[in-house]
């Protein structure tokens, strides 16, 4: 095709938006940044490790345009990449704060977190999503998906936290991809081999009516950079990760204990008017609501007996436990819950825009007031939810619906403690906890933090079982174990003592102190974002060396 | 995943430095540094491993028709000998542009 966006690679396609030869490209291939966990594990790095970053104009306005290389590792997010896309925001950030404006301008064309270094993929995503909530105060975030990857995994939560998404009708965006629902859930729930179904359901024709893109422009240079240009000159804004009563209410209208019809669902949503939904009420009972150690610590943090939701995953609860008086957020499993991808305590649809929902509750109650109360976020999620009507509906959007209010809060000035109890992984950890000011841990070997089950990482890395757990000796990012995650810097405080999961005295004693400790931490650096992630002594020494080798190159490079 | 490194006595220096390709299936990247030395130095990081000989031949084929001076970094992904001459010949198209 003539001028084909789609057939571009990323560095073409960075160039091919910006005005004529205006580009420079910032920590480049000649910088030869090559991400060295791929090298450990023997694979071909790439010199710029898939990620473009290049400033430069669109329309005469000042922009950065940030692309994935998806034919590289499939566009996957590791710490390099990671590290480049989080120098360019934080810098467009700073830029825009001190009243520069200029526009950021990601391509997307991505698996999402890039297996082979897992948690780093996590991290960044987080601190990604951080950067574009805190860039939507100042200028629109455009996201574009041209297509032959698409939009997958986590970087399709940052596309929902986007202001405005443009796409050709060779895209396809969802959070879990076809294989991965098929290899978690079974073929029933997503036959991964029937490619009309895929498009159907995720295919960009389709996105456009479930309201998950904007716009859907022809495969051509000029169509993409006109829509990008229209965007950013109008400040297009769809708000869809601040959209939780709208999707409340339709969640209410539907039937999802079993698969929906595309039609049906694409009707219910045309006809679907917006209406306030109430808040989850919290009781004590006589007996416990369910069993999970997320359940058992939000008992203990909030001091309720045997409390009971009337959204029976979403908990939250004041608590006077603490230094000071907090607010107590956990989701749980609900073994009877006719959602029936989330009766193990994943995250899903109705998690995401109920977790949503009661934390701008929160942010509106202190809006006004000079003190924002913590939030501490019970952490024990064993996943996102696999499954067809989540996918149909986008689950990435519910996600992203949570992640940007625990953001918000944050950037409100609401220290957010995150406790991780039990696993926490992927999707549900993005949602649900890496939005945190401060992670805490208990050192219990039973605790999994992962991107993705060490089957579905098998069957989409091609790799063996025997062979991801022989490379994760390497490469501590993609072990599964709370040991190895210390080892990043992501921890504020790792609980080493504290070995089982157990609500003891003495376990609850520890945590509490712990989150007093990083409520205060948080207090007095008057910190808001997520830099303390790679600025802490672990982090520069071995956790994210490359994080900050790559903020350094952008540093020198950004003003030069 | 194999390290390959070649050195080819050469006459030409090269003006700037020059990027072409991607590490995807089928494909490779080409890097090349100036140097003000009269050789070039070829480092290959390979997916396919057990090809030195062929790497050899094609380089060898390569810096016989192009003597340049130049420090070069291949990452390959798989590509084909005939894929690899002809990113090489692109890298020279971009040489010879003097944009």
């Amino acid at each position: 095709m003539k001028n084909s966006f789609v057939e571009l690679n990323a560095r073409e396609r960075v160039n091919a938006l910006l005005d004529t030869e205006n580009g420079r490209e910032l920590v480049g291939p000649f910088d030869q940044m090559i991400a060295p966990n791929l090298v450990a594990q023997g694979i071909v790095p790439e010199s710029d490790d898939g990620i473009v970053v290049s400033l430069g104009t669109i329309g005469h306005k000042k922009v950065v345009v940030i692309a994935m290389e998806g034919s590289f590792q499939g566009g996957g997010i590791g710490e390099v990449s990671g590290a480049k896309i989080i120098a360019a925001l934080s810098h467009a950030l700073e830029e825009n704060q001190n009243g520069h404006e200029i526009f950021p301008i990601i391509v997307l064309d991505t698996g999402g977190v890039r297996l082979q270094e897992a948690n780093y993929g996590l991290l960044s995503i987080s601190e990604i999503g951080n950067l574009i909530v805190a860039l939507k105060k100042y200028v629109p975030v455009i996201g574009v998906v041209p297509g032959r990857v698409g939009s997958f995994g986590g970087m399709s939560i940052t596309s929902a936290l986007m202001s405005y998404l443009i796409t050709t009708k060779k895209a396809r965006v969802g959070l879990n991809g076809p294989e991965v629902i098929e290899q978690e859930a079974g073929v029933r729930e997503f036959d991964s081999s029937d490619k009309d179904l895929i498009w159907n359901t995720i295919g960009a024709r389709q996105r456009v009516q479930a309201q998950i893109i904007d716009e859907l422009v022809t495969d051509s240079v000029e169509s993409i950079k006109s829509a990008v240009l229209a965007a950013m000159l109008e400040r297009k804004d769809s708000h869809r990760s601040e959209n939780a009563d709208f999707y409340l209410s339709l969640l209410d209208s539907l039937d999802l204990s079993k698969p929906m019809t595309i039609e049906s669902y694409n009707q219910a949503l045309i006809e679907h008017q917006a209406q306030s939904v109430d808040l989850p009420v919290i009781t004590e009972q006589a007996t416990p609501a369910t069993t999970s150690v997320g359940y058992d610590w939000f008992q203990a943090l909030t001091g309720l007996k045997n409390p009971n939701s009337t959204v029976s995953t979403v908990y939250y609860g004041d608590s006077k436990r603490f230094n000071e008086d907090v607010v107590v957020t956990a989701i749980v499993p609900d073994p009877k819950n006719p959602m029936y991808r989330v009766r193990d305590g994943e995250v899903g649809l109705v998690e995401g825009f109920r977790m949503a929902q009661i934390l701008n509750h929160i942010y509106e109650a202190d809006q006004n007031k000079a003190v924002k109360r913590p939030i501490v976020v019970v952490i024990d999620v064993p996943s996102q939810a696999y499954g067809y009507n989540e996918e149909l509906i986008g689950i990435h959007v519910a996600l992203a619906n949570s992640a940007a209010a625990y953001a918000k809060l944050r950037q409100a000035g609401h220290p957010i403690i995150g406790v991780i109890v039990g696993n926490a992984i992927s999707g549900a950890f993005l949602a649900h906890g890496l939005q945190s000011s401060r992670l805490i841990a208990l050192n219990s070997p039973a605790i999994s933090v992962q991107a993705m089950s060490k089957e579905s990482a098998s069957r989409i890395t091609k790799r063996s079982i025997a062979e991801i757990e022989a490379a994760a000796e390497q490469v501590p990012s993609i072990a599964y174990d709370i040991r190895n995650y210390n080892k990043l810097g992501a921890l504020y405080r790792f609980l080493e003592k504290i070995t089982d999961q157990s609500t003891s005295i003495t376990n609850v004693n520890a945590v509490i102190s712990a989150v007093n400790d990083a409520i205060e931490d948080v207090r007095r650096t008057n910190d808001t974002m997520l830099t303390a992630r790679y600025t802490n002594e672990i982090a520069v020494k071995m956790g994210r060396v490359e994080t900050n080798k790559v903020q350094a190159k952008m540093n020198e490079e950004w003003n030069a | 995943m194999e390290q390959l490194a070649y050195q080819y006595q050469t006459s030409q220096p090269i003006s700037k430095r020059v990027h072409v390709g991607v590490v995807g299936s089928g494909d490779l990247e080409i890097l090349m540094f100036p140097t003000d030395k009269s050789e070039s130095t070829v480092k290959v990081r390979t997916g396919s491993d057990g090809f030195d000989k062929v790497w050899g031949n094609v380089l060898t084929r390569f810096f016989d028709r192009y003597p340049i001076s130049a420090d070069i970094v291949i990452n390959d992904f798989g590509a084909t000998p005939g894929v690899v001459y002809l990113r090489l010949t692109q890298a020279m198209e971009e040489l010879a542009d003097e944009k």
